[in-house]
């Protein structure tokens, strides 16, 4: 590599980074340019030349249907989403403690409760989906905000626990000993020292949260049974009819669904990076 | 309050994998009320190990640790938990808190947060010299400033014991000198009982009134670091406290037969023995000198200077193999013949093993 001179390899790295940037803004702008379309030039032009006279007719027909679902889904996924990552990232620091405990009963346990956790993770929740719409219909929690949130909530804890332990292994050791040292109980040093070290982890944990609930599409498919009081990917599906489909219309639902997780990324993922660079350079006195 | 630390047959097994490792094997050990005690030990013998024991942060497999007469930890049990010892410490790697200022870090041990606090701080602050660091982060201090935050942190609560692990090892040689003088003044200032730990005996002569060296798990001599110094129990031992010459000898008769000198040894019985001499207790000299005797003829091979003195490597004339250093205040010329002198009351003898 040291043939290239260092702007060589700058604009190399330019040129590759733009190559990826390209590749992934191109399904975004399919579905802006064709969400834009008349029903007649969906069918008729290619789908990535953009339409002669734009419209936003596919966009209002769509918003009609789409705005109650889309609030659905924000009521439900995003407090599922904070909730989740917060008690996943608890559950990741007591399992941290309890594997670096020094009684072998809780070493045991500590494995025990981790692979059963990572063992939630890995299950389909298609396979126990059944069980669990029996009970919530026992409850009368069907087509109800309480049954999607207790659902998420079921399915999405094991998987924030098991990434927040991902990030919990990188702890310095000797920082969470300091802390004892220094008198701090469990409680404070996971809010003062263990949360804000592992921001990065939380911010990934959250987006990684929101965007599987966000576009769960089984889940709210089973608990909700009303047409219009479902949550966003049951109703953007419901464009695509069993009568034939109208492609300028699925397109602008699939856009206005991706609205929410697109802003959060990219919102967070200047935290998300912002914080990794703390993290990295901060950690400098303390391997 | 300012304790007695007191370890009585403490070991320490670690499973690694299907093996059992024993890293300390029965360490008795007693750090009175105020004093400054160091350990010595090359890498890997369990100083760390003892630290975190004492920390409450390891428990131990068998025996007991002792603050004053209160049991803290006993066989596999721990009785108080760290958080509850008060103890100050400086980890080998620092551990400072990265998402908090220095102020910050060293306040996070204090428990009440009032204006007297701040006093206390700033005044430790400015006896450690970072009074002018307080609002940074670690990461932008310099090595010697994250130390004396570390050190800031471990003062500031009052410890019952002070417990500094290899706390000089990360320092370049400039500043090390001044923080072993800091950390000596601070003990004795805050009257504190403390422990320090290291492998470099440089750091026990300067901060330590009792050492200890810690060899295959368990304490081999414990004592003044000067008795340590001057008598040895064993040649790992000497080897360990500082540079040493190890020659083999013979007694015969209460004599000392080394190189080519006699030497007058009544209180050694009769064999081969390994004979330990210091580089500044040996001097290279054309004439006789008062007080030493000779060892024979020997080759100037390396002459060097040292910063304050010279360093010479010699051989004796008929043994080429074997090569002395030899300090001496003044160069000499390589190939150079001289006659290599040693202070007889200095010479170190060893049992053969
Ligand atoms: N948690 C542990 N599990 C298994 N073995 C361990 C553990 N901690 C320490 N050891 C082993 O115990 C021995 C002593 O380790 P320790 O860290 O106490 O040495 P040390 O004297 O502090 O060394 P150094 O001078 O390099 O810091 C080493 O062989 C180490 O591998
Ligand atoms: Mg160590």
């Amino acid at each position: 590599m040291s043939e290239f001179g260092p702007t060589v390899k700058a604009f190399l790295h330019q040129l590759i980074l733009a190559i990826f940037v390209v590749i992934w803004l191109i399904p975004i702008y399919a579905m802006v340019i064709n969400g834009l379309k008349s029903e007649f030039d969906v069918t008729s032009t290619p789908v990535f030349i953009p339409p002669l006279h734009p419209s936003l007719t596919a966009f209002a027909a769509v918003w009609s249907q789409l705005d109650v679902p889309l609030l659905n889904s924000v009521i439900v996924v995003i407090p599922v989403s904070l909730v989740a990552t917060f008690i996943g990232a608890m559950a990741a620091y007591y399992f941290y403690l309890l594997s670096v405990s020094k009684r072998r009963s809780l070493n045991f346990m500590s494995n025990t409760i981790f692979s059963l956790i990572a063992l939630a993770t890995f299950m389909p929740y298609q396979a126990v989906i059944i069980p669990l719409t029996r009970i919530e219909a026992n409850w009368g929690l069907l087509n109800t905000y309480g049954g999607a949130i207790f659902a998420f909530i079921l399915f999405y804890i094991p998987t924030a626990a098991l990434l927040m332990s991902m990030f919990m292994a990188v702890l310095p050791r000797d920082i969470i000993d300091a802390a004892r040292i220094d008198g701090s109980g469990d409680l404070r040093t996971f809010f003062r020292i263990v949360v804000p070290l592992t921001i990065p982890g939380i911010i990934s944990t959250l987006i990684f949260n929101v965007i599987e609930m966000w576009n769960n599409f089984f889940i709210p498919l089973v608990l909700f049974n009303v047409a219009k009081q479902t949550l966003i990917p049951v109703a953007v599906e419901s464009f695509t009819g069993g009568y034939g489909t109208l492609y300028n219309e699925s397109f602008a639902a699939a856009f206005l669904a991706s609205i929410i997780p697109l802003l959060i990324f990219i919102f967070l993922g200047r935290y998300f990076i912002r914080g990794l660079v703390t993290l990295g350079t901060g950690g400098k006195g303390a391997v | 309050m300012v304790v007695t630390v007191k370890l009585s047959k403490v070991t320490k097994t670690f499973k690694k994998g299907k093996r059992n490792v024993e890293v300390l094997r029965g360490v008795d050990l007693v750090v009175e009320r105020g004093a400054c005690m160091g350990v010595l030990g090359p890498s890997g013998t369990g100083k760390t190990t003892l630290m975190r024991i004492i920390a409450g942060l390891e428990v131990p497999s068998s025996g007991e640790v002792y603050f004053d007469d209160k049991l803290v930890s006993t066989s596999n049990r721990i009785i108080v938990p760290p958080e509850n010892r008060n103890i100050g410490m400086v980890f080998q790697s620092w551990a400072l808190y990265p998402n908090m200022k220095a102020y910050d870090n060293i306040a996070f041990a204090v428990k009440n947060k009032g204006e007297e606090t701040r006093k206390k701080i700033e005044e430790i602050a400015e006896l450690l010299d970072i009074l002018h660091v307080l609002d940074r982060y670690p990461r932008e201090l310099s090595g010697g400033q994250q130390q004396r935050v570390a050190l800031a942190r471990a003062l500031a609560k009052d410890p019952s014991i002070l417990v500094l692990d290899e706390p000089f090892s990360n320092l370049d040689a400039r500043i090390r000198d001044s923080a072993r003088a800091l950390v000596k003044k601070v003990q004795k200032e805050f009257g504190v009982t403390a422990l320090v730990v290291s492998h470099d005996p440089a750091d026990i002569f300067s901060v330590a009134d009792v050492a200890g060296v810690l060899l295959d798990g368990n304490f081999a001599q414990v004592g003044s670091p000067l008795e340590l110094y001057d008598s040895p129990v064993s040649a790992s031992v000497a080897r360990l406290v500082g540079e040493i010459n190890e020659l083999d000898g013979v007694v015969e008769g209460g004599k000392l037969r080394v190189l080519r000198g006699v030497v007058e040894r009544r209180d050694c019985q009769d064999g081969n023995v390994k004979v330990g001499i210091r580089p500044e207790d040996l001097r290279v000299s054309e004439t006789e000198v008062q007080g030493m005797i000779s060892l024979g003829k020997v080759r100037v091979k390396v002459s060097s200077y040292t910063g304050s003195s010279f360093r010479l490597v010699v051989s004796p004339l008929e043994e080429e193999k074997v090569e002395l250093y030899v300090n001496s205040d003044r160069p000499m010329p390589i190939n150079s013949e001289a006659v290599l002198l040693a202070k007889p009351e200095k010479i170190k003898v060893f049992k053969n093993n």
